[in-house]
């Protein structure tokens, strides 16, 4: 709606220069990286089991970003462990391993969508002669957010890896007798370190809409937790209100469908690994098509001189100044055409409706940002002579620009990034696209845990399905330990002899 | 202040009540007849049972004193033994050769398995007992127990004598003096003296010294503790009024039957000593408002209420119950105390009322209107020792030798005492014979859990088994308690029977094969189907489904299996207790392969030792926080897996203790290619502990 009332019921004038048509709306969507968390309690070397992820060392396969955080030329991104080998097999499509210790260059795919995501080198270490002592992997891909997102979420998709722990690497290598004393003396101050910053992350994290939910989640899944193992230890000697386990029921399928729901959605937004949605709208023939290919640098929309070229949304994944946007063009905004075209015309105004909602609802999530992002581009500037008049003055603050000429691009870039920076935060501060890949490795993990919830069957198997899902949840929260189930139980029931 | 007395006169013709009959000063005629034991065990109740038999069973000469020995087996609170939790950790206790499992299938009059709807792993097993029966068949055990010896006598102090110096403790312990003067030699000690320590009794605003209703406390040897620096704590529990057995009318009430068949609760028992039909029932009744009235009208005259001691918050009195759940029923069950018991323990009624209102409230209760109060409920307060001040082996940090068991912990209930009573018996008999401790890890047992959580959390309220305690749950179940500790109790501390240790080895090698049999057999859905009709499998999938698969349905067992593929399955329906088993490892199949990786990864941490005789508090070699070193000093974890589970140590400090571990060890290395300097070195740490 607020698009809409931006959108000029006639197109401003422009002076005596009405031959140009130069309006392009942009519009940034806001969509906050639904990054997050990750706490430090649960970074623990050896949490109690109820923590419900794998203990380091457990043999499970780890993966991270082990280049520095931010743009970069090149991001390295290294897993170890067992299931290494297959990772790298499930990445490239490959039957075959590549030579152990040469690089060698492959398309990177997701193994999901099968999507293409980079090419790059890879590296096979097999143990004992790695870093860890494990079998490692190295996969030496372009810097840029959306590629290693768009890996490390390639990678948390197989299963058997996890997003590594605070040092976790460092740690298998000393367990493994692959460093020496020295080498270890910085590993204690990285850990500290690593987990300082995931603290502080989780902390600046924790205080938006996602953190409240995921500690909302944990809340629900604890209690629903204690209900089940009051059952469980209390439930044939003492008099637990009719219903414990039914009102538990209730709980975790209602947090099941929460959890699918919103895991769907980060998929939506993970189609294109981006954490921004920048919509180009305006009049027919104003440009947009040519802006579009001209921001993604190859050619998406048709263009022709034809009003009404463009009939239906098209998007595109684009790496804007180093940040991952999903780019759509969509068809101009005017009536009394044909059916087709009409039908443009709508997704297109839907498109931006449900932009409007969206970015009312996670405005708050966004300290910075109260209402929706808007640039107003104006096209064509090739057309205005140099010495007549400009624009008219009374137009809100604008940016020129000529498809044609490429002026004014700079420019956009510019205030793009800005934008962008506000709605995604600073890629070169703090790691969101590790904590993301986390949250949602987690996440998943936690509704995974929830399918095997049956409690009409062998309680305890449920109840450990309902353990590990809580770890999952936990790690994002921190807490977990077994005296908080307790806690409750003593709480919520008049239980003992 | 080491009592060094002359090796005192033995006391063995020093019985004062010769009333018992059976009680002679050895059972074991080989036993040489000198002042001298390898373990001395105080106390003859859950734990000292267990603690004396277990030492004995390991090949110590062991001597078992206690206040009186017509106690020895009495079971001072409930009528019943087992339970959701405590039933795991009696079957622990038996595959360890402990008593308290088969002697409840000689004693039981109700036998029940509670939880059967919840699943294998979490199934209860419970029995109210005979306490006469009980006491008397375990005297008998005790008194037939090959090298123990009993003895009655009250123990004052400790003797103590200087540290030997390659184990840590500011001392040692070497004996006992009893309150007559006499001594008693002994290479190690354990304590066993549940409420006995500074004990005292709560009735209404009454209070008196008695470690149990008539029975005296032990304040010298409270005082003994104190002053050589341990921390103690006090706690405080419970027991019910016991009512006339015929002043109740029964007919008006809720009636509970016991199981048919009876389960037993021990690996070597095919059934329970009595028939189902034989057996006595329950009753259930409920409180009212008018109970809530009387309580709260009163709670002036109630100090055992009042006091801010920690008492159970799951065992809690009737009196706390109606203060934190106002307006609510609560559940009485009435258990018969024995067959020719003319007693009924009213279970959940548990109080401190003045006697006279004790009656008053509980002719309130349906069924109760007429009852007789033969013995009043009381509470009782006692001493604990902060248990993060022993091992897991239950040995003392500070005096070596000395080992605590049961509710000197801080532990309630008879299952966790007789569990930590194994351990400790065990124990101090292998500290004897110079072999390293018997540890049990959360990983293998209840017991490892119990222990670990005492020794590395300490408790602040009388500490219950529970199965939500436990991370590793599923795998950790009743029915493998033999598995997972007959074989390591015989090999590593050689506390169990031949006959059972054959029995446990052919028990797993018939699991082992009965598995890989059933991941052997593959059949289309269909082909399933059709040779057991009633399985609910789907036959939409194309994929083979083996027979392992098959036997997680509920309505599959073994037998019905069998009968689908008689060969080669026919032969592993025929002993039912494994066809039984075989079921229960199908069903948790899939998720124990999740659990084996993750027990693996908590034993890498535990399997990384950290020194004995390291100082957290001057050590200069490890960056620690001071709060770390506090934490550390006052625990004294003995693994980088227990260090890493005290809440405060953090991740950073857990690293550097791993790399401090590994630097003691290269330098122990070094150490063992020069043993001169090794000799210096010791003497130099042997020094730096004397002037500590």
């Amino acid at each position: 709606a607020v698009n809409k009332a931006e959108e000029p019921q006639n197109p401003p004038q422009l002076g005596h220069l009405a031959i140009i048509k130069p309006l392009v709306y942009l519009t940034l969507r806001l969509s906050l990286p639904d990054a997050l968390i990750r706490l430090p309690s649960g970074s623990r070397l050896c949490t109690r089991r109820s923590s419900g992820a794998a203990a380091p060392g457990s043999g499970a396969t780890i993966f991270a970003l082990s280049s520095g955080q931010g743009r970069c030329g090149i991001a390295v991104i290294r897993t170890s462990g067992p299931s290494s080998g297959h990772a790298l097999r499930i990445l490239t499509a490959a039957r075959d391993l590549p030579p152990a210790r040469h690089a060698s260059l492959r398309l990177l795919s997701d193994p999901r969508s099968g999507e293409p995501l980079d090419r790059a080198l890879v590296l096979w270490f097999p143990g004992p002669r790695s870093f860890t002592g494990e079998d490692c992997v190295e996969f030496h891909v372009h810097g840029g957010p959306a590629v290693v997102s768009g890996v490390l979420q390639a990678l948390g998709s197989v299963p058997g890896l996890r997003p590594a722990e605070a040092g976790e690497f460092t740690r298998r290598a000393f367990a493994n007798g692959k460093l020496n004393l020295t080498e270890v003396e910085g590993l204690a101050d990285l850990i500290h370190a690593e987990t300082e910053a995931q603290r502080r992350q989780a902390l600046r994290q924790l205080d938006g809409e996602l953190g409240h939910l995921c500690r909302g989640w944990a809340e629900t899944l604890t209690k629903a937790l204690a209900h089940v193992e009051a059952y469980i230890d209390f439930g044939e000697d003492d008099n637990l209100e009719e219903g414990v386990l039914e009102q538990a029921d209730i709980e975790v399928r209602a947090l099941e469908v929460a959890l699918g729901a919103h895991l769907r959605d980060a998929r939506r937004g993970q189609r294109l690994r981006s954490g921004a949605h920048v919509v180009v709208t305006g009049p027919p023939n104003a440009g947009k098509s040519s802006l579009v290919n001209l921001l993604s640098r190859k050619p998406v929309s048709i263009v022709s001189p034809e009003p009404g070229t463009t009939r239906d949304v098209l998007e595109t994944p684009v790496d804007l100044a180093g940040f991952p946007v999903l780019l759509s063009d969509t068809a101009g905004l005017r009536e009394g055409v044909g059916p087709v075209e009409q039908e443009g015309v709508r997704r297109a105004r839907e498109s931006c409706n449900f932009l409007a909602t969206v970015v009312a609802s996670v405005g708050a999530q966004s300290p910075s940002d109260s209402s929706q992002r808007l640039l107003l581009v104006l096209n064509k500037s090739d057309l205005l002579s140099p010495e007549g008049p400009g624009p008219r003055p009374d137009l809100p603050p604008h940016l020129l620009l000529s498809c044609l000429t490429g002026e004014g691009l700079d420019g956009l870039l510019e205030a793009l990034r800005k934008e962008l920076a506000a709605v995604c935060g600073d890629p070169s501060t703090g790691s969101p696209l590790l904590t993301r890949a986390r949250h949602q490795h987690h996440l998943q993990g936690c509704l995974d845990a929830l399918s095997h919830y049956k409690p009409s069957k062998d309680l305890a198997l449920a109840a450990e399905a309902l353990r590990v899902a809580r770890g999952h949840l936990t790690r994002l929260t921190g807490g977990g330990g077994t005296e908080e189930i307790l806690d409750i139980i003593f709480r919520d029931f008049c239980v003992g002899k | 202040m080491f009592y060094l007395r002359g090796c005192g006169r033995w006391v063995a013709a020093s019985f004062t009540k010769q009333q018992f009959p059976l009680v002679r000063l050895s059972s074991d005629s080989a036993a040489p007849r000198t002042p001298h034991f390898d373990v001395i065990v105080i106390g003859g109740g859950h734990a000292g049972t267990e603690a004396a038999t277990a030492a004995a069973r390991c090949g110590s000469r062991t001597l078992l004193l206690t206040h009186r020995v017509d106690t020895i087996g009495q079971m001072s609170c409930n009528p019943s033994f087992g339970g959701i939790g405590k039933g795991h950790l009696m079957r622990e206790v038996d595959a360890l050769d402990g008593l308290c499992s088969r002697i409840c299938d000689q004693s039981g009059v109700h036998y029940k398995v509670l939880n059967r709807r919840k699943g294998p792993a979490v199934w209860g097993l419970r029995a109210q007992i005979d306490r006469k029966l009980y006491k008397q068949n375990m005297q008998k055990e005790i008194l037939n127990t090959p090298l123990l010896t009993v003895q009655e006598g009250a123990v004052e102090d400790l003797i103590l004598t200087e540290p030997e110096p390659e184990h840590t403790g500011k001392c040692r312990v070497s004996g006992v003096v009893l309150v007559d003067g006499s001594t008693v030699y002994a290479e190690s000690v354990i304590l066993t003296t549940g409420t006995f320590l500074r004990g005292m009794i709560v009735i209404g605003l009454e209070m008196h010294p008695a470690g149990r209703l008539g029975d005296q406390p032990s304040i010298g040897l409270a005082q003994t503790l104190e002053k050589l620096g341990f921390v103690v704590g006090r706690l405080k529990t419970g027991t019910p009024p016991r009512i006339a057995k015929d002043s109740i009318n029964f007919s008006i009430l809720n009636k509970q039957t016991p199981d048919n068949p009876s389960v037993p609760f021990s690996f070597t028992n095919e059934t329970v000593w009595i028939k189902p039909e034989d057996q006595l029932p329950c009753y259930l009744t409920y409180t009212n408002p008018r109970v809530d009235e009387i309580v709260l009208n009163n709670l002036h005259l109630n100090s055992h209420v009042k006091e801010t001691t920690r008492g159970p918050r799951y065992c809690p009195s009737i009196e706390s119950k109606v203060l934190r759940f106002p307006n609510r029923l609560h559940q009485v069950w009435l258990e018969p105390e024995g067959m020719d018991s003319d007693l009924i323990y009213p279970q959940g009624l548990s109080m401190t009322l003045p006697t006279e209102l004790q009656e008053k409230m509980i002719t309130c209760i349906r069924g109760l209107e007429k009852a007789k109060v033969i013995q009043p409920g009381y509470g009782v307060q006692y001493d604990y020792l902060d248990p993060r001040q022993i091992t897991p082996s239950l040995e003392t940090h500070l005096v070596q030798r000395l080992f605590f068991a049961g509710q000197i912990n801080g532990t309630t209930g008879y299952e966790e005492a007789a569990a930590q009573g194994v351990i400790a018996g065990i124990n101090a008999s292998l500290r004897v014979s110079r072999k390293p401790p018997f540890v049990v890890s959360r990983t293998e047992g209840y017991i490892g859990v119990l222990i670990d959580d005492l020794t590395t959390l300490g408790t602040s309220e009388p500490y219950r088994m529970f199965t939500s305690r436990v991370e590793f749950r599923l795998s950790l179940r009743p029915d493998n308690a033999d598995i997972r500790l007959t074989l390591r109790g015989y090999k590593d501390a050689g506390c169990v029977s031949q006959q059972r240790y054959e029995g446990a080895c052919w028990m797993k090698s018939s699991l082992e094969e009965g598995i890989s049999v059933l991941k052997s057999i593959e059949f289309s859905s269909s082909k399933w189907k059709n040779l057991i009709p009633e399985v609910s499998i789907s036959t939409s999938r194309s994929l083979p489904v083996r027979a392992l698969d098959v036997l997680k349905y509920e309505e599959v067992d073994m037998d019905s299996l069998a009968k689908a593929v008689p060969e080669p399955l026919k032969k592993y329906t025929k002993c039912r207790e494994l066809a039984e088993r075989l079921k229960i490892e199908a069903t948790y199949e899939s998720v124990l392969f999740h659990q084996l990786q993750e027990i693996k990864g908590v034993q890498q941490d535990e399997a990384l030792q950290l020194p004995k005789d390291i100082d957290y508090l001057t050590i200069r070699d490890v960056s620690l926080s001071h709060e770390v070193r506090e934490k550390l000093h006052f625990s004294r974890p003995q693994t980088i897996g227990a260090a890493s589970r005290i809440p405060g140590v953090t991740p950073a400090a857990i690293i550097n203790l791993l790399r401090f571990v590994k630097t003691t060890q290269q330098r122990q290395a070094a150490m063992n290619e020069s043993p001169k300097t090794d000799q210096c070195l010791r003497n130099a740490d042997r020094l730096q502990e004397r002037q500590l």
